[in-house]
């Protein structure tokens, strides 16, 4: 039988949302957010993350952060990797792009291979550069003496002044895909006839890119830029697999510090107030991103 | 810039005034340089991959006789056997398989579900429970892994793999609901209203429409969340300690250590770690491709 009710095409109020919200949102919260909030805790205490004992210390891990000076090299090098690791792989991926926005049946095969790095595990990655930075029998020592640049042939993730860099090319590597595939799906919407009447107004191709290609892929700009940016803050598996934070404190950043801190020394309140730092600072940043985004659904 | 007022008349001009590119005589020849020209960046690209797998396929001795960059006198498969052995790669296979099975599914249903609700079902705080979910996108793992480890610890739950399910399906968790929300919003409500006044209640129109009409989402979802699962390090590096059950980043980290200077043991490991998620990639890039483009050009 079909009552009023039941023809009533806007549902009674029910439980049953919450029957589709839960499940998610207690994983959710369990895993993710409350030992999150626990961490904003365990940052004021001295606890070393196994014993009993557990004093509260108020603000002082924070305060010994400001006095270490390996807090000071892995702040720095948090700023040069997300600069180096967002604007390099989005120059390179847009230019690609450009390149492979034709109707050239090779552009998919191409599209595939310059996106290939970016599925592989970043240890996989980290195994693969350290292997070629090898300096005795690694191939890009190897290529530079065979092109009479032997000179230049050093221990590439050996030493304090190209560590960083060398790392960062791997990174480069495989984060240049990403910016590629979004750009290359915005390119195939800006219109022809833009281009077209470019052209008839004798616009040269850097004249049309500038003109025209660069200020409409702007929604893309920002998205790329900050999908990238978050991207950069939580960095760990290629420093930790490639240099482990050397030579020395060399290359330390914020996440493998926080590593060492909690898993090496038993230090876990003090870990811990590393990595609430550099959390504090990611979800700022990406608090703008996540609205718009939130908004725009 | 004039760009207005030049648009209208370029219509009937348009075939005459292409850009260099799309012209036909000049256009070919260079069309054809430039497509050499990103043959070879890209052969340049990958070239790190191709020196992998002939390493792999040469004999040390070979390798170090003729040097890295060389073709090699003799090949053989004895480098991937001592690797598969030497780098327990047979339990790591095992244990990330294992985990690819339970979580993916898992952790797509409840995102499905999560993302259909807030999609489409009337509810209070929608928006604030949309920002609360996706914000988690922009947490380090990092910053819960001590409380994390305790938690788990507590229960007898640290060096298990199904223990590291728990965390695995909460931080994939952000990603997923952007993406599947952004596809379940596009269907239309006059389908799901249709539904409901056929007498449908929430959970078949979400069965039985939503993700028959969301399949090609589905897979995207399931396949990034295979990959990112496949490749995680941090958690499993944090939370699971003993030899027999370790992943395959985590094996391949282990592995490295003692292959450090078996530079074509090591360059045989290495394929063996990566090998299923590239054949993988080939196989089923174009759902990858299009969830990422789709997921996240949407703003």
């Amino acid at each position: 039988m079909t009552s009023p009710a039941a023809r009533d095409p806007r549902p009674r109020r029910s439980l049953l949302p919450l029957g589709f919200i839960l499940p998610g949102l207690i994983f959710y919260v369990l895993f993710l957010v409350w030992p999150a909030v626990q961490a904003l805790w365990i940052s004021l205490t001295d606890w070393d993350g196994l014993s009993e004992q557990q004093n509260f210390v108020g603000l002082e891990n924070y305060q010994r952060m400001l006095d270490d000076p390996v807090v000071g090299t892995a702040a720095v090098n948090n700023v040069l990797w997300t600069l180096v690791t967002i604007a390099l792989p989005m120059a390179l991926g847009l230019a690609l792009a450009v390149l492979l926005n034709r109707k050239a049946r090779s552009s998919p095969f191409f599209r595939t291979l310059f996106y290939a790095p970016a599925v592989l595990p970043l240890v996989s990655i980290a195994s693969i550069w350290a292997w070629l930075y090898d300096p005795t029998d690694g191939a890009i020592n190897e290529l530079l003496r065979m092109v009479g640049l032997g000179d230049l042939a050093q221990s590439w993730l050996g030493q304090d002044s190209t560590a960083l860099w060398a790392v960062m090319v791997a990174a480069v590597w495989v984060r240049t895909g990403f910016p590629m595939l979004l750009y290359l799906a915005a390119l195939q919407s800006i219109p022809d006839e833009l281009y077209e009447a470019a052209a008839l107004d004798g616009a040269n191709r850097w004249q049309r890119f500038t003109q025209i290609t660069f200020p409409s892929l702007k929604d893309t700009h920002y998205v790329v830029l900050a999908l990238s940016l978050i991207e950069s803050l939580k960095v760990f598996d290629l420093i930790y697999a490639m240099t482990y934070g050397g030579p020395g404190y060399a290359t330390q950043v914020m996440g493998t510090w926080m590593y060492a801190n909690v898993f090496q020394y038993f230090d876990a309140g003090y870990g811990t107030a590393i990595a609430v730092v550099i959390t504090i600072v990611a979800v700022a940043v990406g608090t703008p991103f996540v609205r718009s985004q939130v908004r725009n659904s | 810039m004039s760009t207005v007022t030049t648009r209208r008349r370029t219509e009937p001009l348009s075939r005459e005034a292409r850009p260099p590119s799309g012209a036909k005589k000049p256009g070919r020849l260079a069309a054809l340089g430039l497509t050499g020209a990103i043959l070879i960046a890209a052969l340049l690209w990958i070239s790190p991959l191709v020196l992998l797998v002939v390493s792999a396929l040469r004999p040390l001795s070979d390798f170090l006789s003729n040097g890295p960059v060389s073709w090699p006198d003799t090949f053989t498969l004895a480098n991937f056997a001592e690797a598969w052995d030497v780098g327990n790669f047979g339990s790591s296979y095992a244990n990330s398989l294992f985990l690819l099975v339970i979580k993916v599914p898992l952790g797509v249903a409840l995102a499905a579900l999560l993302a259909y609700a807030l999609a489409k079902l009337r509810i209070r705080m929608k928006s604030v429970t949309l920002f609360f979910v996706v914000i988690g996108m922009t947490v380090p793992i990092y910053v819960a892994i001590v409380p994390l480890f305790t938690m788990l610890r507590s229960v007898g739950l640290t060096d298990s793999i199904p223990g590291i399910v728990g965390p695995y399906v909460a931080f994939g968790l952000p990603l997923q609901v952007v993406i599947l929300h952004a596809f379940f919003r596009r269907v239309p409500d006059e389908l799901v209203e249709a539904a409901r006044i056929d007498g449908a209640g929430d959970l078949r129109i979400f069965l039985q429409i939503m993700l028959p009409l969301s399949l090609p989402a589905l897979i995207t979802v399931a396949i990034l969340d295979a990959v990112a699962t496949w490749n995680e390090l941090f958690l499993a590096l944090s939370l699971l300690s003993s030899q027999e059950n370790q992943t395959i980043p985590l094996g391949l980290l282990n592995f490295q250590g003692q292959f450090a200077t078996n530079y074509t043991g090591l360059a045989a490991g290495i394929l063996i770690a990566v090998v299923p998620i590239l054949v993988l990639y080939m196989f089923l890039q174009r759902f990858i491709v299009g969830g990422l483009t789709a997921g996240a050009t949407k703003g």
